[in-house]
């Protein structure tokens, strides 16, 4: 069994992490008025539905989108000698100074709890049609998994695999990838909780949800 | 070539290199040669890429950017303006047959020559329904079969009784019949009927898919041929569209499982040196007039490719057209002369005519001598249904010969991560002989000298089909 | 001290709070003196000073009656929204103890109910002629306020309250007894979950429609749509402290102030707003909205006011029995019965009508509430049609009646025998034929040259009429000029590329290529490439919309949309081909004022059913945007809700074929009535269907909803809709949907 107590401490330690916020493609970026120091939030709404504060504006195409931040945090740097230019996609734009919430400390000890299967190779990965319906509609938590079942949808040198789950039956606890993300071999796809396992899952989070503050 | 009175305007221009690997270096290359600045693009995974080690060595101020995605057509018009371009080369793959992209270059509001035939052109006949059509209107030879899409189900039938009684006449043991979604395409919604009683089911099975898939039940009706080979006419023409002119003919008969190129030769036959069981001089010629019947017909202003099947009895069908610079180009200008001189490059030709010079030259000033192949090297590995290889390349080396191009982004004798986004292609290796014993030969020598290592995440070997193109070298343009 | 002096000091201190919450600060001055002199008394009672209490307190008792008199002269109508929401004012449980002579509550019991907000009670009366009783049932509806006990939910009742209501009243039906329905409600509880607010609605207000008892309507709190789920009635009664509006001043003013999420109207606004909406009992009865007005004592009923609930007796009973009256078939002795009714000094305890009907009666019944629906609201639309053209439109409906009469009931009825006679000698001709030819037919086949055929048709070039491949759009949206790109709001979960506008808005009609999101298109995308190029004949067009309330500023907002939209109204009537399939069309488009519907929107929706159901044609609705019902014109918009329903179910019964096609957003009213009652309706992709939007809800249920909680999916999962199509198919599956549902000749049933 996991000692949470002593990886909350350990994660209480050191509870920041830095975000980069990056150009997500080319265009002309005009920043907000933010400068270091300030404090912005991330997507808000018990669904996340409301967008985080605006940090920039990129044009492209005559086409303006908001560069929001994907988190709460304090902005450490702003590259405020790009207001105005042209950048390439991934050009860094802002640092955000960001204090772990609950709901990543939760993840980072789930990642430790949960069976992980993990990206066999480097290659980009989708549910299989069937799942990703199931798990659009509602959520992970509904999908049950069973050993050797046909889960994912390995997209690599433009040729698409069936990959199949290996590990213990339960139900997809996590989901650790995005659409269109390439990810490492060795890189986690989901955490797996075994149907029996479900109340010690539970109990770990109310822990958390309780010992864990935000600011 | 190039007509040196118009270099002033060609070099008046700047073109963005809209591809990757391979095709992007020998844009980049045909650019220099004709003095026109350039700008290429890059994606994060693709960083350690030839194309972006020459752009950045031999290229000029905003010649290089990072973008997230190749097929982000927005990306590459955003990065067009911001590096002032004035054309947009698309290469292979990605935009080159995509029309709404040639349009939209054409149409914006801050205008650009795209470099390959006009919109109109690469719609026309990017429809293969319409390609066919057009065809028989020429009375060019297409597959036998509907040449338009069937929704009755009694037509339907009575046209495949039609093949199958057609096929029986000439003689053909087992008659097959295709059955395949009109609007479809990359093989999806097709099936085989091998008996009449059959058909039925089938046909309302592909129909039924097509309508959920497509949103249309329309099917084509096809005889399914099983012993061709693949061939294909070399097209190149001016903006005037009046006056093409063809560069030969290639075989492409030597494919994987999944029915990818690996080898292809030019010329297309060798009936001088081999026997065929048809008179493949005269296919060879059909096939050259019949393309460029069409291509004088549409209008045709760009290079293209005529896609054939021959028969064993040596009747030439119409596949389709590439309206695009193709992979295998090199093959064909290695054997062909300008008035005699060699060191043809089609893609130079390509963007030189497409930013609106004339050709410069009739028919008769091309000529053809030797053989040449090319040889696609790739991770993969042939045994298991060809399966691309993923890892690090450790070595890549070959011998040097003044018979052999080789045309690679993957670098030599330094670590190389395959990127996994992309085609599998490492290399085209380029052979020419002054026949095609000597072409087989060299092509021999230079597989036996070729060093290519590397190992995967699990310290496995790499994977190439070296030893499939060797074994295939032999059985090429036998038919 | 006296235990009944305390009582009515009680009494009189809940009185001098009732003046102090109505008027929420104004005439403090007389709420002051009130409580002064109700203090000095009650300090006196208190310790025995007064000599005469009993005459003491009536004095003040007299006071109270005197400045509640004069009160109730300056009320506005904002004061007497106050009113009906005061946990004093009598309640449905007051009315059933007070007004009926017996009850039984079927709906459920206190909070013990299927939705406490409904109230359902089977109540008697008796009456009694010379010596003889008579004991009358009725069925007794109505939303309960309950004093502002919070599970009643204040009457905002959830959609399976009105489908208990609605259940209930088809029981009324089944046994032939009278409804009386009480309305007491802010409005509608906004939920979708099943079986949605909306479409409930809808399938009550569809239902009165054709009801074949009498029913009779009381309005306190007539909020919109929660109103209209109970309040098709015969009879419409209104309190006259009530109010029956479009919608809460407070909804009112968070529109006309623009709110956004959260923000809160001020008072002038709301004010303002009420004042505006004309909302009271007086209003409406000017408009013909309601019938009668009952008056209440000053400052509204309570329900210590039994002299009121003896009046309210009266006229619900003397309503009741005019309805009854009036379905009689002998004029004279109807007139005769009704002008002893009306009289007010008649006791209608003492006269006793039957209240079941004959069956003769019962259609005549309907069809007097129909025509009555139909004829309201006429007036609030301006109908700039030239008189001519109105009396030729009269006369030709005039002359055309018997024609259309023959063609379709007889000449249609016989066409089929003679076909049938036709196909059977054609058959006999063709088989002689075939015997005739057949020794030519034999020789033929034997002649050479037969085989090449086979090639010949395999490999050249056959003939096509391209039809519905590459096709091209008859109409592009102008976005199509602008070289711009958008982004598609799938991007983040599906990934989709930004889409150049000249490909998305030209080629693509509005589609995300990527993942299939409709961007919304102009409504003369759809006109244009829908239906047959050239096959549209627009009518009525010159109905247009006004501003029949006077509401400030709104004049220039209706004239701005017209310009905006090349409009004349929100709505669209035209008769249109699609593979000449004939149809009439009513369009309604949320390109002006949102797509909200007035009383020229109603008008022009009656006409073009009322045209359908005369040409036989098939009647489709297509919404390409619908906000609601025009708030700005207050109870002439939300009749429309009743009055369009009627005319669809007229047409329904017809024998008419009804499809409503929902695209972009639609919401409220009209969701709620005409539209949510066809049996086929249909949405486009990427469309929201639903009764309220998430401001509001949040406004009144104080719940977050799920970013999706109005998608078409979840109306069609719910059952609400019966499909979603892809905007580029609509053509086909329109005719398709015409083949399948409206059969061989799209009309009849």
């Amino acid at each position: 069994m996991l000692n949470i107590s002593q990886l909350l401490d350990e994660i209480k330690a050191s509870p920041y992490r830095e975000i980069v916020v990056v150009a997500p493609h080319t265009g002309k970026i005009t920043f907000a008025e933010i400068a270091p120091g300030d404090r912005v939030h991330g997507p808000q709404g018990q669904w996340k539905e409301l967008p985080g504060d605006r940090l920039a504006t990129l044009e492209r195409e005559r086409n303006p989108k908001p560069v929001c931040a994907p988190e709460n945090g304090e902005i450490s740097l702003v590259h405020k000698e790009l207001n105005g230019c042209f950048v390439e996609a991934g050009t860094p734009l802002v640092v955000l100074r960001h204090m772990l919430t609950r709901d990543e400390v939760q993840r980072t000890i789930l990642q430790k709890t949960l069976h992980l299967f993990l990206a066999p190779e480097r290659a980009k990965y989708y549910f299989t049609p069937e799942a990703d319906k199931k798990i659009r509609s509602s959520d992970a938590h509904s999908v049950t998994v069973r050993d050797g079942m046909e889960l994912f949808i390995m997209s690599r040198m433009k040729r698409e695999v069936p990959l199949h789950y290996t590990g213990p039956d339960g139900v997809i606890y996590e989901v650790y990838f995005k659409y269109n993300e390439n990810l490492d071999a060795g890189a986690p796809l989901i955490g797996v909780c075994p149907q029996a396992h479900l109340h010690v899952i539970h109990d770990m989070i109310i822990r958390v949800q309780t010992e864990w503050t935000e600011t | 070539m190039s007509t040196t009175q118009s270099d002033d305007t060609l070099r008046k221009h700047k073109i963005l290199v809209a591809n990757r690997g391979e095709i992007a270096i020998r844009i980049m290359r045909a650019c220099k040669k004709l003095g026109i600045p350039y700008t290429a693009v890059y994606t994060a995974e693709d960083a350690a890429s030839g194309h972006v080690r020459l752009a950045r060595a031999e290229g000029g101020e905003k010649s290089l950017f990072r973008v997230s995605s190749y097929h982000d057509a927005n990306e590459l018009m955003c990065v067009a303006d911001d590096a002032s371009c004035t054309a947009v080369h698309p290469g292979y793959g990605f935009f080159a047959e995509d029309f709404r992209f040639a349009r939209r270059v054409a149409k914006r509001d801050r205008k650009m020559i795209f470099i390959g035939p006009s919109w109109k052109i690469i719609r026309e006949l990017g429809d293969k329904i319409n390609t066919k059509r057009l065809a028989r209107s020429l009375e060019v030879p297409t597959v036998p079969g509907s040449d338009r899409p069937i929704y009755d189900e009694m037509e339907a039938e009575r046209i495949a009784k039609t093949i199958f009684e057609f096929q029986q006449q000439q003689g053909i043991r087992h008659p097959l019949v295709l059955v395949k979604a009109s609007a479809g395409g990359g093989g999806m919604g097709i099936e085989e009927v091998y008996d009449p009683d059959q058909f039925r089911s089938v046909y309302r099975r592909v129909r039924n898919y097509a309508l959920r898939q497509f949103k249309d039940e329309g099917v084509l009706i096809e005889q399914r041929i099983m012993d061709f080979n693949h061939l294909e006419v070399q097209i190149v023409s001016d903006r005037t569209g009046k006056n093409p002119v063809h560069f030969g003919t290639r075989n492409c008969s030597i494919q994987s499982t999944g029915l990818q190129k690996r080898i292809e030769v030019a010329p297309g036959f060798t009936p001088e040196v081999i026997n065929y069981s048809f008179d493949a001089q005269k296919v060879l010629d059909d096939i050259v007039a019949y393309s460029l019947k069409m291509a004088r017909s549409v209008g045709y202003d760009n290079v293209g490719t005529w896609e054939w099947i021959v028969t064993r009895q040596g009747a030439p069908y119409l596949m389709e057209v590439n309206t695009r610079i193709q992979v295998e180009n090199g093959v064909s200008a290695r054997i062909a002369k300008i008035r005699g001189q060699d060191g043809v490059d089609l893609i130079a030709e390509q963007i030189r005519t497409g930013l609106g010079e004339h050709l410069g030259y009739t028919q008769d000033d091309i000529s053809f001598e030797g053989v040449s192949i090319e040889y696609r090297l790739i991770a993969e590995d042939p045994e298991n249904n060809f399966t691309p290889w993923v890892g690090q390349i450790e070595c890549f080396e070959w011998e040097k010969a003044p018979w052999l191009t080789m045309l690679t982004h993957v670098p030599e004798r330094l670590p190389y991560e395959i990127p996994t986004e992309f085609d599998p292609n490492l290399a085209l290796a380029i052979v020419y002989g002054k026949d095609i014993r000597q072409t087989r030969e060299r092509g021999i020598a230079f597989l036996d000298s070729l060093c290519l290592t590397g190992k995967d995440n699990r310290g496995n070997g790499l994977k190439s089909n070296e030893a499939f193109l060797k074994a295939n070298t032999e059985r090429i343009l036998h038919f | 001290m006296d235990n009944s002096i305390e009582k009515r000091l009680h009494n009189l201190r809940e009185r001098l709070s009732y003046i102090t919450d109505v008027f929420a600060g104004k005439h403090s001055d007389s709420t002051v003196m009130l409580e002064e002199r109700l203090t000095f008394f009650a300090g006196r009672a208190m310790s025995g000073a007064s000599e005469n209490a009993y005459a003491e307190l009536a004095t003040v008792e007299d006071l109270f009656a005197h400045v509640e008199r004069r009160l109730d002269k300056t009320l506005s109508p904002m004061d007497k929204v106050r009113i009906v929401r005061h946990p004093q004012r009598f309640c449905l449980r007051d009315i059933l103890e007070n007004v009926y002579d017996n009850f039984t509550e079927v709906g459920g019991q206190d909070e013990h109910s299927l939705d406490p907000g409904m109230l359902i009670a089977r109540a008697v009366i008796t009456r009694s002629r010379g010596k003889k009783k008579y004991m009358q049932s009725i069925m007794v509806i109505g939303q309960e306020k309950g004093h502002g006990a919070e599970y009643r939910n204040g009457g905002s009742v959830k959609p399976w309250g009105n489908a208990k209501a609605l259940q209930y009243m088809n029981v009324a039906e089944t046994e032939g007894i009278p409804i009386h329905t009480y309305i007491f409600t802010p409005g509608s509880y906004p939920v979708e979950d099943y079986p949605g607010a909306a479409q409930q609605i809808a399938k009550n207000i569809y239902n009165m429609a054709g009801l074949s008892v009498p029913i009779v309507a009381v309005v306190s709190e007539g909020g919109s749509g929660g109103a209209e789920a109970i309040g098709l009635a015969d009879k419409r009664l209104m309190l006259s402290h009530g109010y029956y509006s479009v919608i809460s001043p407070e909804g009112a003013a968070a529109i006309e102030g623009r709110l956004k999420n959260g923000e809160r109207a001020s008072p002038e606004l709301i004010e303002h707003c009420a004042a505006h909406l004309k909302i009271q009992a007086e209003d409406n009865l000017r408009f013909g909205y309601v019938d009668k007005i009952i008056q209440e004592p000053p400052l509204g009923a309570r329900p210590w006011h039994f002299d009121f609930f003896r009046s309210l007796r009266q006229d619900v009973i003397r309503a009741t029995d005019e309805v009854v009256i009036s379905t009689r078939k002998m004029p004279v002795l109807r007139g005769l019965a009704l002008a002893r009714h009306r009289n007010p000094e008649t006791d209608i305890d003492g006269l006793y009508i039957r209240w079941g009907l004959s069956g003769a009666a019962k259609a005549r019944l309907v069809h007097r509430r129909q025509q009555k629906f139909l004829r309201l609201s006429r007036q609030a639309a301006r109908d700039r049609r030239p008189f001519l053209t109105k009396t030729a439109t009269t006369f030709l409906d005039w002359i055309s009646k018997p024609w259309v009469s023959f063609k379709y009931d007889f000449y249609h009825k016989h066409q089929r025998q003679i076909s049938t006679l036709m196909e059977e000698i054609n058959n006999e001709i063709d088989m002689i034929k075939y015997r005739l030819l057949s020794p030519w037919r034999k020789l033929r086949c034997r002649l050479p040259g037969r085989q090449d055929d086979k090639a010949q048709e395999l490999t050249t070039l056959s003939t096509w009429e391209e039809s519905g491949r590459s096709r091209k759009w008859n109409y592009l949206s102008p976005r199509y000029k602008i070289d711009r790109t958008l982004t598609c709001p799938n991007s983040e979960s599906y990934g989709c590329l930004d889409l150049w506008g000249p490909d998305l808005f030209a080629e693509f009609a509005g589609v995300c290529s990527h993942c299939g999101y409709h961007f919304p298109m102009e409504p003369e995308w759809y006109v244009h490439n829908v239906f047959d190029a050239g096959s549209i004949i627009e009518f009525n067009s010159e109905i247009e919309a006004g501003n029949p309330l006077d509401f400030p500023d709104f004049s220039d907002k209706i004239t701005a949309a017209k310009e905006k939209a090349r409009a004349k109204s929100g709505c669209m009537t035209f008769e249109a081909r699609i593979d000449n399939i004939k149809m009439v069309v009513a369009m309604l488009m949320g390109t002006f004022r949102g797509g909200s519907v007035g009383a020229a929107e109603g008008y022009k929706f009656v006409e073009a059913a009322a045209r359908a159901a005369k040409k036989r044609y098939p009647f489709l609705a297509y919404v390409h945007g619908t906000a609601g019902i025009r708030i700005q014109e207050g109870t002439h918009g939300v009749i429309q809700m009743p009055r369009c329903t009627v005319a669809v179910r007229r047409y329904i019964e017809a024998g008419g074929l009804y499809m409503v096609l929902y695209d972009t957003n639609s919401f409220a009213g009209p969701v709620a009535s005409f539209l949510g009652c066809s049996p086929y309706q249909f949405a486009v992709r990427s469309s929201n269907i639903g009764f309220a939007g998430p401001g509001v809800i949040k406004e009144t249920t104080g719940m977050d909803i799920p970013p999706k909680y109005h998608r078409s999916y979840r109306a069609l999962s719910r059952g609400h809709i019966q499909g979603i199509w892809d905007r580029r198919q609509i053509r086909p599956n329109i005719k398709q949907a015409l083949l399948t549902i409206g059969g061989r000749n799209l009309y009849y049933r």
